[in-house]
């Protein structure tokens, strides 16, 4: 499977991780997203009209929406899979329209309002934290239950790169926890601004 | 006016990222820029034009009145290397802080860690460092340190050896063992165009022998790299580079740091520093 | 000086840093491995990197930046890029008075002689920030001080405000061991959207 990567971009991010904790392999393909808009190339664009990253090409599947492709990488791995993913895919969206978009624009000087993106952050932040919160009153440290789904990789980089984009997450004890459980995973690996776990290294 | 920090160069934009008229910052002050057949202008907020070089793929301009040319890179001129424009990533943080944070080789194995540092290499050995008088410069040499991947094009660990170069107060140039090519050194700059005192954009700009690796690729390896710094710019406090003793602790590892701040001093460039220990 | 309320405990596990405040002061608040809590300056003498961006390691606190560890007493004992060098006294981390009691962090600022604040047996169930000043949420209350503000009518909750910014503060909420902690929760975020006059 190829991925058309760019690097700083979360949304490439979360089929980069999900692969590396299913252990699949990925060919990765970097695009020059900034400063070269190669993403809107002719090449790329007879690979995926909308102009958009990531891309996943699998033989002669081209996939183009992150969801998507989060539900063909765990298509052989149904526990990374919950009946729940729905309405977190869907809220994954909503991070990437606000967070993500507050980020780009503090970063590579995105067109944005940037005042309204960062509320609407603020405010599916907070839907974020109280979710979680009633999760951990059940004794559950996942969206969707006691171990990691989909779910979970499509929100989390939005989530831990808010500080890129001048929304803090100080406030959110109950994210910090959840985003703490998905750097512990086995395989995890990291981006730009969402660090590994070093204390989990121990120099000789 | 301050004529110690007017009459420097400064960049304002890739030039093949030119396309319609906008507006930045400069020192805090508004310009807007552009190009008009082939030629870039820029303009201060009265309508007055201002002086303009093109060079290393970028457009510089002063506010006052440089009293040098803008600093050559002759070892970037040399053939067969591959100019990368890297584009620019804005930052909440002093334009010194940034180049100072680039001088630094200590946080590789904590910040760029498995690519340009790892645990337990982590020691930083006696370098040189030096203000070189003659052209006011500040210059590290002799600086060694174990990287797992020091390139795009480097194929495992190898214990690379840098020089630094501070030819103006908001730029640097870095000259790199250059893993293809044994003798040769792979130039990697950091271009910091000053927004205000606590908020810059800063232009990466590289010169490298690399045939194996895709123009996308380099460009990914160093926006990589630099977001990485990013997340700790935006998190040093004071946001302000402090140039009095006393504030920050160094140790022999930031004697790079130490030159550089102590030649802040000497030549006056307060911009983006903190002077009196708050 | 009062005892204030920086986090629950549950939210701070051994082995891990967070960040904090009170008003101006940044904190670090960071629990060894053997469960001790500790309340520093957040940060680090060297650079002046957000020690909170750091990481617990051994019964240190590490900076993130590079990786200078700090003992319990929170001077440095460690410098990674010179691992041979006993670092001096000299360089030290400022330290609060910090104390666990009743599932909640309690830092003091001045320090203080005075008894951690009585929660009556309540249990902690969630901190939210409230986009308010400490002063104005006590004044909603009634309350003279803002340290604990008891609203004895609605799950006998406990309210233990932390004053961050002159519009926002973190409240730290606890209630009677029988009560429902969701229905806790949720009387909070409605709490907070009246405070704040926005509809829920």
């Amino acid at each position: 499977m190829i991925l058309y990567d760019y690097v700083l971009s979360a949304s490439c991010y979360k089929v980069r991780l999900m692969a590396a904790l299913l252990g699949t392999p990925l060919t990765l393909r970097a695009v020059n997203f900034h400063p070269g808009r190669e993403h809107k190339s002719p090449e790329m664009l007879a690979l995926n009209p909308k102009g958009t990253l990531p891309i996943l090409q699998d033989r002669d599947t081209v996939l183009t929406d992150s969801a998507d492709i989060l539900r063909r990488l765990t298509a052989d791995h149904p526990e990374w899979q919950n009946t729940d993913d729905d309405r977190w895919l869907a809220f994954a969206s909503d991070l990437n329209d606000s967070l993500g978009l507050a980020r780009l624009h503090d970063v590579i000087g995105y067109e944005a309002d940037i005042d309204k993106a960062r509320a609407a952050g603020v405010s599916a932040l907070r839907k974020l934290e109280a979710h979680l919160t009633e999760q951990r009153f059940d004794g559950l440290i996942f969206l969707t239950g006691s171990n990691p789904t989909i779910a979970d990789i499509a929100c989390f980089p939005n989530t831990a790169l808010a500080p890129d984009g001048g929304v803090t997450l100080d406030p959110y004890p109950s994210i910090r926890l959840w985003m703490r459980a998905i750097r512990s995973l086995p395989g995890f690996i990291e981006m730009p601004g969402i660090h590994r776990l070093h204390e989990l290294a121990h120099p000789a | 006016m301050n004529a110690a920090i007017d009459n420097h160069w400064y960049p304002v934009a890739m030039i093949s990222g030119i396309d319609a008229p906008r507006e930045t910052l400069l020192l805090g002050k508004k310009i807007s820029l552009g190009r008009e057949d082939g030629t870039c202008w820029v303009l201060d907020a009265s309508g007055a034009e201002l002086p303009t070089v093109e060079r290393f793929g970028h457009l510089w301009t002063s506010p006052g009145q440089p009293n040098r040319d803008l600093f050559t890179i002759p070892e970037a001129d040399s053939p067969g290397r591959r100019l990368v424009d890297v584009g620019s990533v804005k930052v909440k943080c002093s334009p010194l802080r940034a180049v100072e944070n680039f001088l630094d080789i200590a946080h590789f194995p904590f910040v760029h860690t498995d690519i340009l540092g790892a645990e337990p290499h982590t020691e930083v050995d006696r370098y040189d460092v030096k203000i070189r008088e003659e052209v006011d410069e500040v210059w590290a040499t002799k600086v060694k340190f174990y990287q797992p991947q020091a390139a795009k094009s480097a194929a495992g660990g190898i214990t690379t050896e840098y020089m630094y170069r501070v030819p103006a107060p908001t730029c640097s140039v870095l000259y790199k063992t250059c893993p293809p090519r044994p003798g040769e050194w792979d130039v990697i700059t950091l271009f910091v165009q000053p927004l205000t005192e606590e908020w810059c954009e800063v232009w990466p700009w590289m010169a490298l022998y690399d045939d194996e690796s895709t123009m996308s690729e380099m460009v990914s390896f160093q926006q990589l790299i630099f977001m990485q710094d990013r997340s700790i710019l935006e998190n040093q406090l004071p946001r302000k580079l402090p140039l009095d003793p006393g504030m920050e602790v160094p140790t022999q590892a930031d004697m790079t740091s130490v030159a550089y701040r102590r030649w802040l001093k000497k030549i006056g460039y307060t911009y983006g520093a903190q002077l009196v220990a708050a | 000086m009062d005892w204030v309320a920086v986090g629950l405990k549950e939210d701070v596990p051994p082995g891990m840093v967070i960040p904090s405040r009170i008003s101006d002061t940044e904190l670090a608040l960071w629990c060894t491995p053997s469960g001790r809590y500790h309340a520093w300056s957040d940060r680090c003498p060297h650079r002046g990197m957000r020690l909170s961006h750091g990481f617990v390691r051994g019964d240190t606190l590490a900076c993130i930046y590079h990786g200078w560890q700090y003992n319990e007493a929170g001077s440095c004992e460690y410098i990674p890029a010179h691992p041979k060098l006993t670092p001096p006294d000299t360089i030290c981390v400022p330290t609060y008075a910090c104390a666990e009691a009743g599932g909640v962090i309690w830092v003091s600022l001045a320090g203080t002689d005075m008894p951690l604040p009585v929660l009556g047996g309540r249990v902690p169930i969630r901190s939210l920030q409230i986009s308010l000043s400490a002063p104005d949420l006590a004044a909603h209350f009634g309350a003279h001080s803002f340290t604990t503000i008891a609203v004895v009518s609605d799950h006998e909750a406990l309210l233990a405000v932390q004053p961050c910014t002159d519009r926002t503060c973190m409240v730290h909420a606890l209630a009677a061991p029988d009560a429902d902690r969701k229905v806790v929760s949720r009387w909070l975020e409605d709490l907070r959207a009246t405070l704040e006059g926005v509809p829920s």
